[in-house]
Parts: structure tokens; sequence; C-alpha cells
């Protein structure tokens, strides 16, 4: 007898900004959509714990996605793209994540991405209110400076190491050996889009002068940093959260900067309370 | 935590030579780097994966290819069992708690897979400040 996850895999062709991306997605449950990003540089095996999460897949369509040139979403195959250096921009990042949600014909999804994935949540929170039901930031801040270095893919270094070591101690130090080494393993398959990434995480996403213009009220921003967050350290996103209308922030005990994929046990009970809130302020 | 300088070093490579994760891709791990931990400083040399030899009187003229750098408080709680959050790494640590890597860092980046299991070894041998 075959041991299969309930998680089924699809391709779906989107255009976005004249760019053909051929998105690959993981998709299980029913009901209430919730999208979920990646981090920077790494696909989409890091929500594997969610994708199986029986209790929460009852009641949501928990579907997480590979952003193009990670995973198994191609670079776009209209574009000449070696020829120019990857740097991902804010208004890419929300029109893609838009059309995505078209495509797959979503009706008020909740977004969820962590670290970039998280800031992208404020900017559709800023940008497009109207489309999504509510966000879920996980390890974010209206700005994050810092990594957008050259070491991710220096060419005397081995780059795929660089770039899993380098966001080792991103987790918590009582996560999973097993959990730690995976989301290690992951790190190593996306050197050549992390820097990239990283240009969106830390130079062109910033808010600072623009929260006062995310209303949560409207579309919900439920805010959730680990405390082993060296990047986005809590107190950071507590600051963020609070300048936005409405602004909820959850700290996260003795997890880090990947908490669905380095402790998805200890991250879970959050993410039940931050869509609990969800529902109290918008039903679901 | 703190040993004396003589048994942390038998210590720290003895756990370091014997370590299953750095022995599985130890291969080419062979740098040497300075821990400047304020009170002391200590020059660990690998070669191919196991610690070569520790200097525990670095003069001014010993060389190496980079070094971390951090006061004694900052040294002590990298050595706790589980550190506290912003100590438990380097990357942590230079970005919230001051801790200084200088030198040649892209030789730190070649073997960073290795040095970061091994700087996490401190957590069972303690530091000698």
């Amino acid at each position: 007898m075959a041991r299969h996850s309930p998680v089924t895999g699809r391709y779906v062709t989107i255009d976005v900004d004249g760019m053909e991306y051929k998105v690959f997605y993981l998709q299980n449950g029913k009901g209430q959509p919730l999208i979920c990003q990646h981090t920077a540089g790494c696909h989409n095996h890091q929500w594997r714990g969610l994708l199986e999460d029986e209790e929460i897949t009852r009641d949501y369509n928990v579907i997480a996605y590979d952003l193009p040139r990670h995973g198994k979403s191609d670079p776009p195959h209209n574009t000449e793209w070696w020829k120019s250096e990857y740097k991902l921009t804010a208004e890419h990042f929300v029109n893609f994540i838009v059309k995505l949600c078209d495509a797959l014909e979503l009706r008020d999804p909740i977004f969820m991405g962590s670290s970039f994935g998280g800031n992208v949540a404020l900017q559709l929170a800023l940008r497009r209110p109207d489309r999504f039901k509510a966000v879920i930031p996980v390890e974010a801040a209206d700005y994050a400076p810092g990594f957008f270095l050259d070491w991710w893919r220096h060419p005397h270094a081995n780059a795929a190491q660089v770039c899993a070591s380098g966001v080792w101690d991103l987790m918590a130090p009582q996560s999973p050996d097993m959990d730690r080494w995976l989301t290690w393993h992951y790190y190593t398959q996306g050197s050549e889009a992390f820097k990239g990434d990283l240009y969106f995480y830390s130079v062109d996403h910033d808010l600072r002068e623009q929260l006062e213009h995310i209303d949560g009220r409207k579309c919900p921003v439920v805010m959730m940093t680990g405390t082993y967050d060296f990047l986005t350290p809590p107190e950071v996103t507590e600051n963020t959260a609070r300048r936005i209308k409405g602004g909820v922030y959850i700290e996260m005990t003795d997890i880090g900067h990947f908490p669905m994929s380095e402790n998805y046990p200890v991250f879970r009970v959050y993410l039940k309370e931050a869509l609990r809130i969800i529902r109290e302020r918008k039903g679901v | 935590m703190v040993a004396d300088i003589k048994s942390w070093a038998n210590k720290f490579k003895s756990l370091s030579d014997t370590d299953q994760t750095i022995g599985a891709m130890g291969k080419y791990y062979t740098c040497t780097y300075m821990w400047d931990m304020e009170d002391k400083k200590v020059i660990v040399e690998m070669h191919d994966g196991k610690v070569k030899n520790i200097n525990l009187d670095p003069q001014p003229l010993d060389a190496y290819d980079f070094a971390l750098r951090a006061p004694a408080r900052v040294w002590r709680e990298f050595g706790q069992p589980v550190p506290k959050p912003m100590f438990h790494g380097i990357w942590a640590a230079s970005f919230r708690e001051g801790l200084k890597l200088e030198g040649n860092i892209l030789v730190l980046m070649q073997n960073l897979r290795n040095f970061t299991v091994q700087f996490e070894l401190l957590r069972k041998c303690g530091v000698p400040v």
C-alpha cells in the first residue's frame, strides 16, 4: 500500500509584467483559501507541516507556491533572464501574487508569508487590501536592512553552503535537529536566487513612512515573530504592528526566523491564534 | 561556564575531532582563526577537518585568517548550553550584540558550514573566560 500524502502539486502559467511564469504549487484542504509564501532563497517545502495539518486543512484550502526562480518554478520562459542580474522589486512581487491568486480563482484569500514573504504581506496590505481577507506577516518588519550581501553568491566560496549556513542561526537552538537540517538542506538549493530576493527584503522594501496608510481594520494584519530572529527581532516587529491601524502582534517564544519549517508543532499554536483573530474580525 | 584554558582546549579539540557532522564534510576544512574573548585570546589551526593546534598564548605576529572579537560577557553567553536569543550564533551576535568579524572573511565563508558547527561546540565545552 503506497503511503501517499494528501498534498498534491500542479503547475499554472501566468503572465506578470510581461514575464511568463510556469508556477508550481502544492495544495491540500478545503474552505477558506490560505496562500503561503516561502522565505527568500527557499521553496514551498518549508510549509510541509501546515500542508499536512489535518486540523487546519479541514477548514482551510492551503496553497504553498514556489516563487519563480525557486524550487520547481522556473525563471520566465519568454525572457533571456540569464543576461541580467535578478533583483526582486516590491511592485513585481505584489503583482505576481495578485496574478497568481486571480489565476487560481481564490476568493478573499488569507496571505501568509515569512521573512521576505512577511514583508510582502505588508506590501499587499498597503497596496491591495481589497484583494485579501487578511494577511499574516511572519518574521516581518517595515524595514529590514543588512542582508543584501555579495557573500550569497561569491564565486570563491561554496554558495550553497554559505546561504544554508548563513541562515543557520536565524533558527532557535531549541528547534529539532532534523527540522533545522531540513531547512538547511532547502537553503542549499536556492543560492542563485537568494541575493536577488534580498534586494527586495533589505533594499526595495521600506515602509517606514507608509505604515500609517495600512488599515488593519479593513484588511487585518496579524504579525508574528520568533524570539530568536536576529534580522527582525520581536521589538522591531512589535513596533511595526503598533504603527498599523488595528495591527496585531504575536510573539513566538523559543523559535526563530523559519518557524513553519524549523519547528511546526510550536508554530501551529501561534498560527491557530492568528487564524482565530482573523475569524473574529472578518468571519471565515 | 569558566574553564581552565588548557583543559578547555583539550576538551574543545576532542569534541571537534570526534564530531560526526564535521567529519561528514570536513575533508577540506583547513584554516586558522582567532577567538578574541577580551581577557583571553586563542588561535585555532584547522587542517582537513581536524584541530592541528590551539595557540593559547598568541603573540603579536602570530598569523591567522580571520578573527572573532567580542567582550568576555558575550563569549560566556556563547558557552551556555542553550544560549539566549542573539547569542546563539556568530551572525546573530554580529547583528545584535557587537561581535566583530575581522580579517579575511572570505576564508570564513569558504568554511562556514563546518565553522558554524564547530562554534556551537562551545555549548558543550564552555569558554575559558
